[in-house]
């Protein structure tokens, strides 16, 4: 019998012990990113990236309220050194004093990239990397999408989802609807209420594209506004799947990268960021189609550029919803929601 | 076994270590949060709560739905589980082990089977169509009606199992000297087989309102945000709103739910003794 306890506990220390062992790594650094594409980037950033400094990268995915949240709670121990997270949730991070200030002049390629994506957030805070617009997606052979206010429709009715208030895609949908029925463009507040009257028509409420893209494949719905970024889980599928150019325009917003306020590993995050931005590593993670780059210079076929937010033109078309009306508004906007839609 | 008690202590330790570090500690820590507000010990987090509409509907469609999936599935668990215990043996077998079957498949395939039958161009509608019953599909999916069908599903073997069991210790003669003594099969049910299985419905009936409660996975892909439950909501307070306050209040409600329903039927089952 203590021989057998004896072996419990050396079977326990020595999975500890080679625990410890595993974890311990001289030269690292700490990314937290969107979990999606995590095979493509791995072979067009992570693993280029380890190879040329000798280092290793650890990735730490999530949704951006999880990252977020873990970057809150170890702000005085910073286990995040980097991060890449929508504009308008870096600017709530950047608020409470989270963010260090990024030295561009350390970024060889910042001068290369689109203007609005050079200090998005003032202050240096933060470096966009990436564009989406955001439209409607929908089955060309079954209906015709012109306006955005075609969600709303009685052709529509039953077949339509929207995405949830609390992502990304909800408060750009919002304004959009908001310019296509007219309304007062600061308040958001009758566009709601119009979902809300309309809200048995509208099949779901998605959360994530790879949700919504479930959902029109077993054609449960025919049109739901999108980002760019998901476009290319509708190309290549047995239906007809059109992007609406709507007659209000395309909305588009931006991710950025942020370094977290005293992370020690400062240098090794900008070394990290400057790859991440140069044209080869953009050309590349464009031509793979899973971001849009924000890097001018980037050059990319025409059926490539098909899959993605590309070019001067199509950028400085966007509608973009500034990040601080978000943060100011966003939890007037919930709580109206859960009232008049989710109710 | 032991040559003292100590030896048998110190076996336990390390799946006790493991369990006060890595369950009791952080769950206990979680649920704290549900009594602190603003920084000091208060229920208002519980009182925000329910004065939140949204929530009150949440809370009370969880309710309903569980209570309704735990009575459905004690009636059709009775019914299947006097057959099974009225099988011969090679038959019986059989057919119990298709009643565990689904317990084998993930509930992820199970709910996604779901979306197959129920989906717009499933068979359920297609049957509707080709019935003449409506000129177009209806909407099946993202109700009410998918969640309490799929959590029924999901459960209903957890009851059927229960009530086997304790159909089984029932003693041979009591249903024929019944029958022959004139009692009616309602009678039978309701003075004979009731009384005597009362600790498998029990059983049953816990697992079944808990296991509803507490399901994610099936309100979540059968509901999406339009049928919130309390488990889906809890979800989105983590991980959409960052917000851990009514992330444990909604916690402790499902551990008091849970442990209610239970105490509820074993009250029932020993009231009618």
């Amino acid at each position: 019998m203590k021989t057998l306890i004896l072996s419990t506990s050396a079977l326990a220390l020595g999975l500890a012990a080679s625990v410890s062992v595993a974890n311990a790594q001289d030269r690292t650094l700490t990314i937290s990113v969107y979990s999606f594409a995590q095979d493509a980037y791995k072979e067009a950033l992570y693993d280029p990236f380890e190879e040329i400094c000798g280092c290793e990268l650890v990735i730490e995915t999530g949704n951006s309220v999880e990252r977020m949240a873990k970057i809150e709670a170890n702000a005085a121990d910073p286990v995040i050194d980097m991060a890449v997270i929508s504009s308008h949730d870096a600017l709530a991070l950047a608020e409470q004093g989270l963010l260090a200030e990024i030295d561009t002049s350390a970024l060889s390629s910042h001068d290369l990239l689109y203007p609005s994506a050079q200090d998005p957030l003032g202050n240096g805070m933060a470096v966009g990397y990436t564009f989406y617009a955001s439209s409607i997606v929908y089955r060309s052979d079954l209906v015709t999408v012109e306006s955005w206010a075609d969600l709303l429709s009685p052709e529509l009715a039953g077949q339509v989802a929207l995405p949830n208030i609390t992502g990304t895609q909800g408060p750009l949908t919002l304004m959009m609807l908001n310019a296509a029925l007219e309304q007062d463009a600061g308040d958001f507040s009758p566009t709601i209420d119009s979902i809300g009257e309309s809200a048995d028509d509208i099949v779901t409420f998605y959360s994530r594209s790879s949700e919504l893209a479930q959902l029109m494949l077993q054609e449960e719905v025919i049109a739901a506004p999108v980002g760019r970024f998901a476009w290319s889980r509708f190309q290549d599928t047995p239906f007809p799947f059109a992007w609406a150019d709507p007659a209000e325009g395309q909305a588009g917003g931006m991710n950025v990268m942020i370094m977290t306020k005293d992370n020690g590993n400062e240098e090794l995050a900008l070394e990290f960021m400057d790859y991440w931005l140069s044209t080869e590593v953009q050309t590349r993670i464009a031509n793979a189609r899973i971001d849009s780059p924000a890097n001018m210079e980037v050059e990319v076929s025409d059926e490539i550029a098909e899959s993605l937010t590309y070019g001067a033109e199509l950028i400085n078309s966007l509608t973009i919803l500034p990040p601080e009306d978000i943060i100011a508004n966003r939890d007037a906007w919930v709580d109206q929601w859960n009232r008049t839609v989710i109710q | 076994m032991f040559e003292n008690r100590r030896e048998g202590l110190a076996l336990a330790l390390p799946a006790a270590t493991f369990t006060l570090l890595v369950f009791l500690v952080p769950v206990a820590i979680f649920l704290s949060e549900a009594f602190r507000f603003e920084g000091s010990w208060s229920l208002q987090g519980y009182v925000q709560f329910f004065s939140e509409p949204l929530n009150q509907s949440v809370f009370f469609r969880t309710l309903r739905l569980g209570a309704l999936v735990a009575f459905t599935s004690a009636i059709i668990g009775y019914a299947a589980a006097f057959c099974i215990v009225n099988l011969d043996g090679k038959a019986r077998g059989q057919i119990f082990g298709l009643v565990v079957l689904p317990l084998m498949i993930s509930p992820v395939a199970r709910t996604y089977a779901w979306i197959v039958i129920l989906g717009r161009t499933g068979i359920v509608n297609d049957t509707i169509v080709w019935l003449g019953l409506s000129d177009t599909p209806i909407r099946l999916l993202f109700t009410e009606t998918a969640v309490f069908l799929g959590l029924l599903q999901l459960f209903l073997p957890l009851m059927i199992i229960s009530l086997v069991s304790a159909m089984e210790n029932l003693p041979r003669d009591v249903i024929p000297a019944a029958r022959v003594l004139g009692a009616n099969w309602f009678q039978v049910f309701t003075r004979i087989i009731l009384p005597l299985t009362k600790e498998g419905l029990v059983m049953g009936g816990t697992l079944v309102f808990t296991g509803a409660l507490t399901a994610y996975i099936t309100p979540a892909i059968l509901g999406g945000s339009k049928v919130l439950m309390l488990e889906t909501l809890l979800y989105q307070k983590v991980n959409v709103s960052n917000d851990f306050v009514s992330a444990s209040v909604i916690a402790m409600i499902l551990i008091v739910m849970s442990f209610s329903a239970n105490l509820l039927l074993k009250r029932i089952a020993t009231a009618r003794r």
